[in-house]
Parts: structure tokens; sequence; C-alpha cells
């Protein structure tokens, strides 16, 4: 019996040795076409280079840049890649968003069709880099995928809204994203495209509002001042907490009353946010109350009241006399931190 | 008549070493199949295109560093370069010096313009007492606060107290860092919208790589056959291993070289344990535990990319007491949350994760050593005892040497680091020996840590560091 095990095992052993050994010469094979690959696209894209450049910064007519393989094909990519993060003028922009879709149409096309995921997805960074707005139809119909996964939607979603799809506001709200996602997919709208999503802010589930409000904060939107000051009112908990942080970021209120008052909220978070709202509307009022929370007891509250007093003109001084006179430690502590920031 | 019993013995004895491992090999091939799955979808994808969008994102998380060093003159200067590159909106990095007796402090305090600043440290985790506070004048995210010398988790314990931002990473003091190394372990945590609390990245050996002000330069293989084993044992750990265990929220180990925790966590499971060898460990298992017991629903999580380059020993006494000590450190962890095993109550970290560690990683070394003696023993006495010496070494050579032949394979079949063709051969040739002198060697110096724990000894033996860096 143990002979037959060992006879069993010998040739199990031995078989997986060879399919390894197998896969070791499909590897290197692999490997060294890869390596030979690469350098024959390094050569091409030094030989295309400077051509690439004059196209780009000046506006020089293609001739003789081909994409017929799949070398030059990756050469023109990598090189597009390293020029998009660089440009700034939108002449360059627009000149590179034309010479790819010159050269790489019709790859991406193929790509976004491909059963591979990382080929989809490499297909779905490049088109929204290179904004390559010809290939929308495409990018729309792969959306409609049934069995799409959940990071090809988001980025075909950002894709959607970096070029201002008519009907995205239909296909967003057939996701259920997080807050992060929502975040970046709105920082890209328009005005006109985020304006439908305020108008519909209150029939919003909470990620989706939460996101709104970052991003009216994040773009210190001011042509929202009265809409964010509306949402403070009439909501409560963490969506009236971003709206007032909107506001802080805004820098404007029609009336400091309320938010004065929220200084001495039973909530930290209230604390905290109305304090950095003081801060940056630099509210004189404010200041007894501000000095008052440095003592406060939540480590968040204290250092953002020292933010808040240093943003004053006469700031610095404050913190200074709280730095001599305060007998609390902590006050003491949070001054000093905010006396040396930046040194 | 009692040859026929001694036979039986032998027999009995041989067939619970084939079964143990024929179980493990089973559990192995089912990881392997998970991390094939999960490597093989994102072949090629184009990573920093991934990581971009968080770059330039206004509410990623800071970070916190904490850095521990004792005795790190040589590396601690390279290291702190190479964290101030990192390609990260916000964080801070904070030395803690645990009273070494080398010029480490002075060495830091020359290099960056340290300054003694005053500040009231609140403290949350009791340590021992803090010395001295410094803050660069040139760089006003760098700290180093200087302590009191009570062991690595003491001085970790002091970072997490100092520290000012929501998460914080450890990072050893002779680790360099690639660039992206925040935005590829903070990523799962933005994404989830911190429903992950700590998150792990591989970890790959410098020894040979061509490193300079902290940064890698080239990708390289070492010449040393004690180093390529090791090599291969971390591809094997961290390719397999932990990115199988990951997807089913399984892991209890985020290696001390590199993982981001959630303060908070972190904290509330009352910081690092002094008085342990795997504090990292032993602190995962307890966040772990924590979870489990206010039913929250958090996960840890693993990025298969490479993100930290570490080095490892490059001689046999250096690596054996390496090995003695994270032995100890394992059976500590284990030991101290014994009633986790099996416990439904803990799902499947109490069922599955447990119940591995102790059969596969605890008892492992010591049934194979077993296994070892006994090959040995059999082919001295001869006749019937051969075969199963021939079957004990075969199922050994499935257990040791193709699994990492697989690893290797998988790295290069998906993740293609080494730049090399001949890197590659060599990989696959070294793990193919792997049997025959690396698994033994470890093997026994594993148990070598059990057989310390048993009679008492606590020297726990430092690692001296040559530095890496150029």
């Amino acid at each position: 019996m143990i002979n037959q095990d060992i006879l069993f095992l010998a040739i199990i052993t031995l078989s997986l040795m060879c399919l390894l050994f197998l896969l070791l010469l499909y590897l290197t094979i692999r490997k060294a076409k890869e390596i030979k690959k690469r350098r024959e696209i390094e050569d091409y894209k030094n030989k295309i280079n400077t051509q690439i450049f004059s196209i780009i910064a000046e506006g020089k007519r293609y001739r003789g840049i081909g994409c017929e393989t799949s070398i030059k094909q990756k050469a023109m990519e990598e090189l597009l890649s390293r020029y998009v993060k660089i440009l700034e003028g939108e002449d360059e922009k627009k000149r590179l968003s034309d010479l790819a879709s010159h050269c790489l149409q019709g790859y991406y096309r193929k790509r976004l069709k491909s059963k591979k995921w990382s080929h989809r997805m490499n297909a779905l960074y490049h088109i929204e880099d290179f904004y390559m707005i010809k290939l929308l139809d495409e990018v729309v119909i792969l959306s409609k995928k049934k069995n799409i996964t959940h990071q090809e939607m988001i980025h075909v979603l950002r894709i959607l809204a970096t070029f201002q799809y008519n009907g995205f506001q239909e296909v967003l709200y057939y996701h259920d994203l997080s807050e992060y996602e929502y975040r970046s997919i709105l920082m890209r709208l328009n005005h006109d495209l985020f304006d439908q999503f305020v108008l519909s802010f209150h029939k919003s589930t909470p990620p989706l509002q939460y996101a709104i409000l970052d991003v009216i904060s994040l773009k210190k939107a001011i042509e929202y001042r009265f809409f964010t000051e509306n949402i403070f009112m009439s909501y409560k908990g963490e969506v009236k907490l971003r709206a007032l942080k909107a506001l802080a970021e805004i820098g404007y209120v029609s009336n400091i009353e309320p938010y004065l008052q929220l200084l001495y909220s039973s909530s930290w978070q209230e604390r905290m946010v109305a304090a950095k709202l003081i801060g940056s509307i630099q509210e004189e009022k404010g200041i007894p109350r501000l000095i008052e929370l440095l003592h406060d007891q939540i480590w968040w509250v204290r250092s953002q009241a020292g933010q808040s007093i240093s943003q004053f003109p006469n700031g610095k001084a404050i913190l200074q006399s709280v730095l001599e006179t305060s007998k609390d430690t902590f006050a003491r502590d949070m001054a000093w931190d905010w006396l040396h920031k930046g040194v | 008549m009692l040859n026929v019993q001694w036979l039986d013995i032998v027999s009995v004895f041989a067939w619970f070493i084939a079964v143990y491992m024929v179980i493990v090999i089973v559990f192995y091939s089912v990881i392997l199949m998970i991390s094939m799955l999960q490597l093989r979808k994102e072949y090629q994808l184009d990573r920093i295109q991934a990581y971009e969008d968080y770059m330039d994102e206004f509410y990623t998380r800071p970070v916190s560093i904490i850095v521990p060093a004792y005795n790190e003159e040589a590396g601690i200067i390279q290291s702190v370069r190479s964290l101030l590159s990192v390609n990260y909106p916000t964080f801070e990095i904070i030395v803690v010096n645990d009273g070494s007796t080398d010029g480490t402090l002075e060495k830091m305090i020359d290099q960056y313009e340290m300054k003694v600043i005053s500040k009231v440290v609140r403290k949350q985790i009791n340590t021992k007492p803090i010395k001295t506070i410094y803050q660069s004048t040139i760089l006003s995210n760098l700290f180093l606060v200087d302590k009191e010398n009570g062991g690595k988790a003491d001085a970790l314990n002091v970072g997490l107290n100092f520290s000012h931002y929501p998460y914080f990473c450890s990072l050893d003091g002779d680790s360099v860092l690639e660039p992206d190394a925040f935005l590829k372990v903070m990523k799962p945590i933005i994404d989830s919208n911190e429903e992950v609390i700590a998150s792990g990245g591989s970890v790959r050996i410098a020894n040979g790589c061509e490193i300079k002000n902290g940064h890698i330069l080239k990708i390289g293989l070492s010449n040393n056959p004690l180093v390529i084993m090791q090599i291969i044992e971390y591809l094997r750990a961290f390719l397999m291993g932990r990115i199988g265990l990951s997807r089913h929220n399984l892991l209890l180990i985020i290696s001390g070289a590199f993982g981001v925790f959630s303060k908070h966590w972190s904290i509330e499971a009352g910081g690092y344990k002094t008085d342990t060898v795997g504090e990292d460990m032993e602190l995962v298992v307890r966040i772990h535990r924590l979870l489990k017991e206010k039913k929250v629903n958090k996960k840890i999580v693993y990025v298969p990319d490479p993100v930290c380059w570490t080095e490892v020993p490059e001689d046999m006494t250096i690596l054996r007491r390496q090995r003695r000590r994270w032995h100890r450190g394992l059976f500590e962890s284990l030991w101290t949350h014994r009633g986790l095993t099996f416990n439904p109550k803990y799902g499947s970290i109490g069922v599955i994760s447990f119940p591995y560690f102790w059969v596969v990683e605890f008892l492992g070394p010591i049934i194979e050593f077993l296994g070892y003696i006994f090959m040995v023993l059999c082919l001295f006495l001869g006749g019937v005892y051969i075969e199963f010496a021939i079957l004990l070494f075969l199922l050994s050579c499935l257990y040791g040497s193709l699994f990492s032949m697989a690893a290797v394979l998988l790295e290069e079949w998906s993740l293609t680091k080494y730049p090399k063709v001949t890197d590659i051969i060599k990989l696959f040739l070294y793990s193919l020996t792997e049997t025959i002198w690396y698994r033994p060697m470890t093997v026994f110096w594993r148990c070598e840590g059990v057989w310390q724990m048993l009679i008492g000894d606590t020297s726990w033996g430092e690692m001296k560091r040559k530095g890496v860096s150029k």
C-alpha cells in the first residue's frame, strides 16, 4: 500500500514540478519579449518626442506619425501621459486631445470592449486624461453593461462628469456610491450640471448631500451661500455641520448672530466648525469666546480656536498674552503651537 | 512480536505527519488560488493612474509617521530623508529616540537643526517618561522625541501619545518607502469611507537593490543565498498568504515594517503592548477582538503592492536570532488571546484565523522538525522505513519547494518587479532547493524559539544593521 502511495505522490510531485518548469519557461520567454518590446517603445519615444512636442506646443502638422502597431500606440500613450501632466495652456491641451484622438481612438475603442478588467480600466484612465470626448458614446454604452465592476463604474461616472454629459444626473441616481466617490465626481461638473444636484438636494441620500456641501466648500462657491445658509438653518446633525463648514470656507454669512451662539454648542464638532467660521470671517465679536475655547476639553476645538485666533490681524498678540497669562497648560500649549506653526 | 508493535508506532507517527502535511498543502492551495485570481485581475493596471486622484484630494486623511529608533545612527538620516519625500498631502514625522546609546540623537539634531520645544503631551497610554521634545527649524512637520529606554513598543506608544493626526503608521528604522506608499495604503481607508481602519502593504527586501538618499534607484537581486531565500520566503508570505487572508478579513498580521492604523481604534485597544516580542501582531489581534466585542463592522486590509523595502539579516547568527524571536512573538500573541480559538463569538477570526495560526504557523515547524528527525532515523533503520522517508520527503517537497516556486512565478506573472530574466530564473532555482537546506534550518530555529520559551530564557538579541543606503 505504501509503495502505491509513494508512487502516486512521486507522480504528483514530478508532474507539478514539470508544470512549474513549463510555466517558468513561458514566463521567461514572456519577460524576454517584454524587455525587447520595452526597448523598442523607448526607442520610438525618443524618435518622435521632439515632433510630438512641436505638434502640441506650436501646432505643427502631423507627418509620419504612425500608430499602427501596438508598440507605437504604447509609446504615444506614454508620451502623451507625460505631457498631459505638465501642460497648462488651453490651446496646448486641445492639440494634445486632438492628437490623442487621431492616434489612439481606435485603440481605446477596442480596449473598452476587452475582456480584461485592467485593459478596460487603463483605457478609462487615459480617455479622461486626454479628454477624448469623441469616445463619449462608447463610455455611455459601457455604463449600461450589466456586469460592470464598481471601480469601472466610478470611473465611467467621472468621465461622464468631466465631459459634462447631459443625462448625467439620471445615470448617477441609479448608483449607490460612497461620499468620497460622489465628491470626486461632482467636483468635475460645470455650474449648470452641478445646479441640478443643488436643486434636488432635499431628495438626495445623505452621502450625496454631504458631497454636494463638500464640493461647495472645496470650490469656495460663493454663489451658493444663500442655499448653504438655508441648509444650515433647516437641517440637523452632520448635514448642518457640513453646511457650516462650507460657510466657513466661503467666508461669508448674512447674519453672524446664530453662528456666535453656536460657539456655545454642546456638540464639540459644532463648536469646532463655528470657531473655524469665526476665524475665516474674522468677526471681532467672537474673539473673547475663541479665547475661552482655547481651554476646551476637546483637542480639536482648542486647536481650531488657536488657528482661528491666529487668523485675526492682532491674533499673534492675543496668543502671546494667553501664553504669558493663562494658568491652563493646555491653553498655553495650544497658543504656543499656533505661534510657532510653520517655523 | 516486538518488531510488529514497533512498526505500528512508527507507521502511526509517519501517517500523522503525512496527514498533517496533506491538510496544510490543501489549505495553502486554496489560498494560492484566491491570491492568484486577485492578482491576475490587476495585471498591467496602470497603478500610478489609480492613485493620482487621491493626491489632490482635500479630504485625504493626514497621517503621523512614527519612527522608533534605538541605536540606529547608521540609517536614521536616510530613512527620515526618504520619508520627507513621500508623496502625500499632509503628514508629520515623529522620530522617537528610545534612549539610544550611540549618536542617533545628535545626528538628528545636527542634520535637521532640531530645537527644543515645550509641549504638553496628552498621556492616553502609559509610557516611560519623555525627556525632551524637539522640532526641526527647517521642516515644521518633523519632530524628535527623546525618551528613556523602554523598548520598541514603548517608543511607539510615546509616538502615539504625541501624534496629532487621526491615522498613524509605524516604520522600522532602516526601511525605505516607495514614494507612493501612503497613497497606496490609505486608498482602501478613504475608499471605504473609513470602514477600513488599518491597512498594510507588502514588504520587499532591500539587500541587493541600489539605494541612494532613501530612494530605490534600481531593483536588484543579492548574491547572498541566505538573502535570496528570504526574498522567496517574503514573496510567499506576502503574495500568497496575506492576499488570500485579507480577502476575507482574516488578517492577523500587519508587518511591523509597514502598516497604517487608525489612532482612535489603536488607543481604544490600549496601544502597543510592551512585554511581548511581537507587538505589531498583538495590536492587530487586539483591534480585531475589540471590533468583534463591540460588534462594529470595521476591516483590516492588505494591499499587494510593494510599498516598503527593508533590510534583512545577511548572516546565520542574526537570522537565527530573528527567527527565534518571531516564533516566540507569535506564540505570545496567540497565547494571550487563546480564548478566541474556536470561539464562534469572534466569527471567522476565531474559527478560521486563530486555528490556522496555531496549527500551521505555530505547530507547523515543530511537526516538520519531528518529520525531519524521523526521516533521518528511517534512513539509518533501512528496509521498509526507507519508504516512509521517501514519502515524507516527497510531501515536504510539495509543502516547501513547490509552493515557493509557485510564489516566485506568481510574482513574475502578476507584479513583475524584478527587471532581469536571470533574476527570475535564479529565484526559481533557489526556491527549488528550499526543502533541502533553508527550510529545515529555519524550522530548527523556530523550534529553538519554542525551547527557549519552555526553559524561560528571555534574552531577545539585538539586530545589528549595517545600513543599506549609500
